[in-house]
């Protein structure tokens, strides 16, 4: 039953991403070029109806949450090698699935590639654990945690704030 | 009469507009979290990496503590590996029914400033992909667990590493891609 749900959640997700373009290399690299921001758009739209329903069903107390670990300077390390590896490809782990089901073989070699930079991680960890843990763990935390408040108290105004520079970022068409 | 599209033409084109493509993201995420948990893609590469590997060479594969971790039970039959199997099926699916399914190797725009060669996309796409996987799994997430899962979660992780992501990623497809001086 959950593997069925797990398969049509994807499913759902992977036909999102194909329709709206995020699995498009042009599109993923013309936003990274700042030349047309409809991923960005879209990003931003989806940010701000999770930040608001996440928390909202949170207040109705059946959200599932999982928040990762902040520590740092590692965290800063990741997002820096993702960027370049985003932009190298034009897709992310999610996207590449997408675009590799469209026939785009580009994607089936990134996906190949980011099967070995898993595995190479998996056994450079035991000597990456001990650096990562030598810095700044701060554990799971959260920006309404930090502050003490309830976090629909800063999804909702964050969120609505999310979906209207969605709506205000320029979309193709405008250079 | 406008001449007929190909559908190479047609994929560049997107079927939903950014907000209704954004409202679905969102609602995938939230029947996610309302069910089970967030949603996630990278993990499952180390899974099956460790399924792999631990088919090939079991004691290998229980040598490390960080496949053994993630792939537990050394099995696919999981929600999240069922998840991201879907992803490759919807948007298939997705591409077949909208007719804009087309199988190519160089993106046109690589082709424009690094020409046809098929080599040289590749070995790039390789080392993106291992990049990006090997910086997923260091900061523990990737586009869908940090910056869509994360940020709706205020997570602090995930804010960072989203900046951070999105710096290196443009300064690096303005590395690529140069802009044009003008005269």
């Amino acid at each position: 039953m959950n593997l069925l749900l797990g398969l049509l959640l994807g499913a759902a997700f992977g036909a999102i991403l194909q329709l709206s373009g995020a699995s498009s290399y042009t599109k993923i690299l013309e936003t990274l070029r700042l030349k047309d921001l409809t991923i960005m758009k879209v990003i931003m739209t989806a940010i701000g109806v999770g930040l608001i329903g996440v928390h909202g069903l949170d207040v109705l107390g059946v959200a599932h949450l999982k928040v990762k670990d902040l520590y740092l300077p590692g965290i800063v390390i990741a997002g820096l090698i993702f960027g370049m590896g985003f932009a190298l490809t034009g897709y992310c782990p999610g996207t590449a699935l997408a675009a590799a089901a469209e026939g785009k073989l580009d994607a089936w070699v990134t996906i190949v590639g980011g099967l070995f930079g898993a595995f190479t991680f998996a056994f450079l960890f035991p000597n990456l654990e001990s650096f990562l843990a030598s810095f700044g763990g701060f554990g799971p935390v959260t920006i309404h945690g930090s502050f003490g408040v309830n976090g629909l108290l800063i999804a909702l105004p964050l969120g609505v704030l999310c979906l209207w520079g969605a709506a205000k970022l320029p979309g193709s068409g405008t250079t | 009469m406008q001449p007929k599209m190909t559908n190479h033409e047609k994929a560049r084109v997107p079927i939903l507009p950014w907000w209704a493509g954004g409202l679905g993201i969102g609602i995938v995420l939230l029947i996610a979290v309302a069910l089970v948990q967030p949603i996630g893609v990278s993990t499952q590469y180390v899974v099956l990496d460790g399924v792999l590997l631990h088919a090939l060479s079991p004691d290998l594969a229980d040598d490390s503590p960080y496949l053994k971790e993630a792939s537990k039970g050394w099995t696919l039959a999981t929600y999240e590996f069922f998840f991201v199997v879907g992803i490759p099926i919807g948007a298939f699916l997705a591409a077949a029914i909208t007719k804009r399914f087309s199988t190519r190797v160089v993106p046109p725009l690589w082709a424009d400033r690094f020409g046809q060669a098929p080599g040289k996309r590749l070995a790039w796409s390789f080392i993106g992909g291992f990049l990006l996987l090997f910086g997923a799994r260091f900061g523990g997430g990737c586009t869908s667990g940090h910056m869509i899962s994360g940020v709706s979660q205020l997570a602090v992780s995930s804010f960072i590493f989203s900046a951070a992501l999105f710096a290196s990623a443009i300064v690096t497809a303005r590395w690529l891609y140069p802009e044009q001086v003008k005269q």
